[in-house]
């Protein structure tokens, strides 16, 4: 990337990122009503006395993923190829969102109009070939579609696994791994100065699901190690293979973590659970992200960093304003903010 | 012919009822282009046909995937042509359901056999590679007492992740080969009760087992082959009989295939129309636009077809209307070419003049004029004649180019170059430059003159009366343009510019330098620079764009030039080098000369004609229709 582009891509982003939630805004926002907040974020189907609640919630979701892309958008303009590459792959997790909606609509063998409507409208570049997904009969056709598109690879695995199991689960599970794998693959791509800083965030976003993924299959869906370590996604940052084949090896939820390298030994401590962990390593995540984007010297890294930041608070907004369309008490909806929760001991609020 | 086609607006009201047979009869007519606009009335929000869409698109697709195995003409012939009702769409809708279930099991049998083919070929390179290692492999067969063994093939992307996942059930994973997008890979571990999770993983790693013979310690590497190649042979004759499955199967459905076709060929138009149809209960609006001649026979079908009661309604376009009109292209075989070109620039706006015929008849006279030679032009229409069959519509074009080409070598008494077998008619431009110069000047400036009415009447039509006097090459650039070559004649004649023409040129360029001013918003300082600039490049403009036809003129003598260059090099030769020289010599004209006088015939036409009058922002008359093959060609 140009001397000239980079410096026009970091301008960029520290303008936008002005507009992330900080605690005080988000605690100041959780007090507002539905009207004022739809009128803050422009989310006029709020209003809409004609909707019901989860057509409401959905426009509500609908507006905010747009208002994230067209982010993405924006930051991907002065971007070499494998910049873009890596926003787009990131980006690309809302499709793969549509594809499990399709896959299960065509599992469950769910009415075409009911499948759409729960469907997201996606940009041109990050969104999958509906109109020849819909029409595929069952859930083969619709792998068989997508193996000639851009999502060849994963769709492939997808359909191998599913042809030789037929189980759903290994489907997605097959579909969210290759997910990863490409944002790996995309983050390997860059040299130099980039390189570093991309592949430090990448590896914050693998580590805490794999950490996630790790106890989940071991601990909650009871996987033998080898189940558990193939389903993984090995990072360049804390948790890489070597580790990651010795975490998969033990046998029991505590010592997992005690095995944990520093710092995340320390953070998940106190953790007693899969939710405490969650959250922790969300904020951990959360916390080197605010860190790339604040210090880092990498356009790249930093867009990154933000689009994360921002994704987060759209979670926390759509939490907030569901919250309202559910008539839901305050202090729920400050528990989904994570402004009523003892904080992870980084000091953040943690992620969701 | 350079008038548009009036066209009206058409609103129709029918019942919803009656929309699929409304639909299907404007098709017939061929004469209604959907206006797309939502309603101008707020209570005609619903859209009456969109569950019918769903299903037609559904049956369609259906029979899309269908006709990728077999064939199914895309417009057969329709002999009864009548409504498709919802329901008789969801019974085609759901047969060809069932006949696509039939099908695909067909192109999964193919890839079935395709797969195989692959695994086959995997088999083939494993058994180079198993030739050359010094371990019995036989014993790998099965499992022993003590050890599992898995031979295989795994995709490339997942050798990594196996590798852990089976050193974690303590086994190791040996990649002895990678071929395309697998891995070979031989995994070995101790027996126990890690098998099962192994299993499990290697299933979702997508792992492949290679057979190994059970004689292959024994078995002569060419025999294996040998076995291989019979495989692969079986796999041929497979496939072979699986055509032969699919072709019965495709005998036994034809029938129902073209007549699910034609269904869906008759509840195309209703699915086209989708979105410029709005509703209101029962009732429906179509809106659209149609050619005023055939709106007579439009009310008439209507009146014919329609059961229920409905109402027709027509008007002129409004004025902000004009760039949603479609504009009906020419119709005319010797024109069809030229309107080919002229579209690669643009289609005309409704109210626009066509500049078909215009460009047609410039473009032959610029090119046969640039480009005369008896010889030359009958080896061009020649060659137009005879790849008609390739050239489609355009070998008329060819046809024409040959043509002028031949008519002005009568006149310059050319004929391969030769200019001494055949009389001039008029006069070789070799021996008179100057006047084919002036020739060529003239012509420019009629040109441009006439580029300059176009362009004032198209605006004068569409009620741009200050843009037609004041514009871009508007009245009072024509004035200074005409007042110009005025002076510039009286120059060239006289010695003086002239006082007339002097007043018109510096009155016409401070109109427009007046009207340049009041229309620009920026401080006093910019628009001084501006209007100046303006100014200059109006005066330089015109010049330099007269002066471009002198090309025309150029290329004539080029022509000549390099013709008598072609001629004295073969004179430099025997016999047959003088033939070869001159065959040779006159390829390499039409070619290349042929090639850069069209490329120039076309710049001049474009930049010197199009852009001065001719918007090409207009769009096609795309009328509703019913795609049908003739009757008898099915």
């Amino acid at each position: 990337m140009s001397a000239t582009a980079q410096a026009y891509l970091n301008t960029r982003i520290t303008a936008m990122s002005v507009q992330l939630l900080d605690a005080q805004t988000l605690t100041a926002l959780s007090r507002l009503t539905l009207p004022a907040l739809a009128e803050r974020f422009a989310l006029e189907p709020v209003l809409d006395e004609q909707l019901s609640a989860r057509a409401k919630a959905r426009a509500v979701e609908q507006t905010l993923i747009h208002t994230l892309l067209a982010d993405l958008a924006v930051l991907a303009r002065p971007m070499t190829a494998t910049g873009r590459g890596l926003l787009l792959s990131w980006a690309r997790k809302y499709a793969l969102f549509n594809l499990k909606t399709l896959i299960r609509g065509k599992l469950y063998e769910l009415d075409q109009a009911e499948i759409r409507a729960n469907l997201y409208d996606l940009p041109e570049r990050v969104r999958l070939p509906h109109q020849e997904l819909y029409r595929a009969e069952n859930v083969l056709e619709l792998l068989r579609v997508l193996e000639r598109g851009p999502l060849r690879l994963i769709a492939r695995q997808a359909r191998e696994s599913y042809e030789q199991r037929r189980d759903p689960f290994v489907l997605e599970a097959a579909v969210d791994q290759r997910y990863y794998a490409e944002l790996a693959r995309q983050a390997m791509q860059f040299q130099g100065a980039e390189a570093d800083a991309v592949r430090q965030l990448v590896g914050a976003v693998l580590d805490r699901m794999n950490l996630l993924w790790l106890l989940r299959f071991r601990f909650s869906f009871g996987f033998s190690p080898s189940e558990a370590f193939y389903q993984l996604v090995p990072s360049k940052r804390l948790l890489h293979r070597d580790r990651l084949l010795k975490l998969a090896n033990i046998d029991s939820f505590e010592q997992v973590l005690e095995a944990l390298p520093a710092p995340l030994d320390a953070l998940l401590a106190e953790s007693k659970s899969l939710i405490d962990v969650q959250r922790c390593a969300g904020a951990m995540l959360l916390d080197e992200c605010r860190r790339t984007l604040t210090s880092g010297r990498s356009g790249i890294a930093r867009a990154l960093a933000y689009l994360i930041l921002r994704e987060h608070d759209m979670h926390k907004l759509y939490a907030l304003i569901q919250g309202r369309l559910l008539g839901l008490p305050q202090d729920v909806v400050d528990i989904a903010l994570d402004l009523a929760e003892p904080n992870c001991p980084i000091g953040m609020p943690a992620a969701a | 012919m350079l008038r548009p086609l009036p066209m009206k607006h058409v609103r129709l009201l029918v019942m919803t009822d009656d929309l699929p047979q409304a639909s299907l009869t404007l098709a017939e007519t061929e004469s209604f282009h959907p206006d797309e606009r939502p309603p101008e009335v707020q209570a005609l929000a619903g859209a009456p046909g969109r569950d019918y869409r769903e299903r037609y698109r559904q049956a369609a697709t259906r029979l899309d995937k269908i006709a990728k195995l077999v064939d199914v003409p895309a417009a057969p012939t329709i002999d009864q042509v009548h409504v498709v009702h919802p329901d008789e769409l969801a019974a085609v809708s759901i047969l060809l359901r069932e006949r696509w279930d039939e099908a695909s099991r067909f192109e999964e049998a193919f890839r079935r056999l395709d797969e195989e083919e692959r695994f086959v070929r995997d088999q083939e390179a494993a058994l180079d590679n198993f030739a050359n290692l010094k371990i019995d492999l036989g014993k790998l067969r099965s499992k022993t007492r003590f050890l599992d063994f898995y031979v295989g093939i795994v995709p490339r992307e997942n050798v990594s992740r196996l590798q852990g996942a089976v050193q974690l059930a303590d086994h190791i994973l040996f990649n002895y080969l990678e071929r395309g997008d697998s891995a070979h890979v031989i995994i070995v571990g101790p027996r126990g009760e890690r098998d099962a999770q192994l299993d499990s993983v290697l299933a979702s790693a997508g792992f492949q087992a290679l057979p190994i013979p059970s004689d292959f310690t024994d078995m002569d590497p060419a025999a294996k082959r040998e076995e291989l190649a019979s495989r692969r042979a079986e796999l041929a004759g497979q496939r072979d009989a699986l055509r032969t499955e699919l072709a019965q199967w495709e005998q036994q459905h034809r029938e129902t295939l073209v007549d699910a076709r034609r269904t869906l060929l008759l509840a195309e138009p209703f699915v086209t129309l989708d979105p410029s149809i709005h509703s209101a209960g029962h009732l429906a609006m179509l809106a659209g636009w149609v050619p005023l001649r055939a709106l007579p026979s439009l009310a008439e079908r209507l009146e014919v077809s329609l059961a229920m009661p409905f109402d027709l309604s027509f008007r002129d376009p409004r004025p902000d209307e004009r760039p949603l009109v479609p504009t009906v292209p020419v119709k005319n075989r010797w024109l069809a070419p030229f309107a080919m070109l002229v579209k690669q620039y643009g289609i005309p706006q409704y109210g626009e003049v066509d500049p078909t015929p215009l460009f047609a008849a410039t473009f032959l006279l610029m090119f046969g004029s640039m480009f005369g030679d008896v010889g030359q032009g009958a080896v061009i229409a020649a060659a137009g004649w005879y790849f008609r069959d390739k050239l489609g519509r355009f070998w008329l074009f060819g046809i024409m180019a040959g043509v002028s080409s031949m008519f002005f070598g009568f006149l310059y008494g050319s004929i391969f170059g030769y200019e001494e077998l055949l009389p001039a008619l008029w006069t070789s431009p070799i021996h008179e430059p100057i006047l084919m110069l002036k020739i060529a000047l003239g012509y420019g400036v009629v040109f441009i003159m006439v580029a300059c009415l176009l362009a004032i009447y198209n605006r004068w039509v569409v009620g741009n009366i200050v843009g037609a006097w004041l514009g871009h090459h508007g009245i009072v650039n024509l004035v200074f343009y005409l007042s110009l070559v005025w002076g510039g004649l009286s120059l060239a004649g006289s010695g003086e510019f002239g006082g007339l023409p002097t007043l018109l040129v510096l009155g016409s360029l401070g109109a427009l330098a007046v009207y340049g001013w009041r229309h620009l918003d920026a401080p006093a300082g910019e628009k001084v620079l501006v209007v100046f600039i303006e100014t200059l490049e109006t005066i330089i403009g015109y010049v330099s764009n007269t002066l471009s036809f002198l090309r025309v003129a150029a290329f004539s003598l080029n022509h000549a030039a390099l013709s008598l260059a072609v001629l004295t090099l073969a004179d430099m030769m025997g016999m047959t080098g003088h033939v070869l020289t001159v065959i040779l010599g006159n390829l390499f004209v039409l070619v290349l000369e042929g090639g850069i006088v069209a490329i120039q015939v076309m710049r001049l036409e474009y930049y010197e004609g199009f852009s001065r009058y001719f918007s090409g922002e207009g769009h096609a008359f795309a009328p509703l229709r019913l795609r049908r093959a003739a009757s008898g060609a099915d």
